[in-house]
């Protein structure tokens, strides 16, 4: 294995990071929870990176990174069919999409 | 340098600048684009790194279905995002440096932390990881992961369609 573990792991925090930057700058939902999925993503390549590391070598442990990564990625289907529904009903319902007018809970 | 060096590079380079352009982008609809050229190059990553399974799904739930599922939030949102496209570009450019310095301190934070852990060797003989031994993982240690993973999915699909079916008694 010549790359070394760094590289990917690397790429993850950044992608980690513009995902967050992303989420905090924009206003409209739709775009935020776009963001969300792109953090996740992020998570799932450093979990892929050190199951491909430190959990391949050994036949007991191989498969763990994969199923982990699969329950996030269900999680993550999950979180994103919810928001957008919710996204959807708030548009429908009060006819707001940017994050900061909806105000509906504040007292 | 090697092949697999190369390769990691060139998509690393287009997962990044697709998703700063996915940040950066006035259009909603090409940010939705942007994200599923993200979601390609990290599924290509995914198969460099061993993981064929995850890549396969990364394409078929990332790539696909949240994409689209994206895109049909945007057109039933009634695309009121271009209109204020303007509004909105002004103030990322005004606040975005704030919010940069937050994500580029987290990013160099996780980096560092990587770059000083004693991270052990990982040695041995490494072979692909078959879909067979994570399907029989998945039925027999984590039935139970898998079982409740199942019922989520089903506890969001009916959330999902109570949220947004129109009330057809009314």
């Amino acid at each position: 294995m010549e790359l070394p573990i760094y590289y990917p792991l690397g790429l993850g925090a950044l992608l980690f990071g513009l995902g967050l930057w992303g989420a905090l700058t924009r206003k409209n939902a739709v775009r935020i929870l776009m963001f969300v999925e792109i953090m996740l993503n992020g998570v799932n390549l450093n979990l892929i990176t050190f199951g491909r590391y430190y959990w391949q070598a050994n036949p007991e442990t191989a498969a763990r990174a994969p199923i982990l990564t699969l329950f996030v990625m269900t999680v993550a289907a999950a979180e994103a069919s919810v928001g957008l529904a919710i996204i959807l009903s708030m548009v429908r319902n009060r006819d707001v999409i940017e994050v900061d007018k909806a105000t509906m809970l504040k007292g | 340098m090697s092949g697999q060096f190369w390769t990691f590079i060139i998509l690393a380079v287009v997962t990044l600048v697709s998703t700063y352009r996915m940040v950066t982008a006035s259009l909603i609809t090409h940010a939705a684009l942007f994200m599923a050229l993200s979601f390609t190059a990290v599924a290509g990553i995914f198969l460099l790194l061993q993981a064929e399974f995850i890549a396969a799904i990364q394409v078929l739930v990332y790539a696909g279905a949240i994409t689209t599922m994206v895109i049909f939030a945007i057109m039933l949102s009634g695309l009121r995002d271009i209109k204020q496209q303007q509004r909105e570009r002004i103030t990322l450019w005004r606040s975005s440096p704030a919010v940069l310095v937050v994500g580029a301190v987290f990013a160099a934070f996780m980096l560092y932390l990587y770059s000083t852990a004693n991270l052990p060797a990982g040695g041995g003989e490494r072979s692909v990881v078959a879909v067979k031994a994570i399907g029989a993982d998945l039925f027999t240690t984590y039935v139970i992961p898998f079982e409740i993973a199942s019922i989520l999915l089903l506890i969001a699909m009916i959330g999902a369609i109570i949220l947004t079916a129109k009330e057809a008694e009314s």
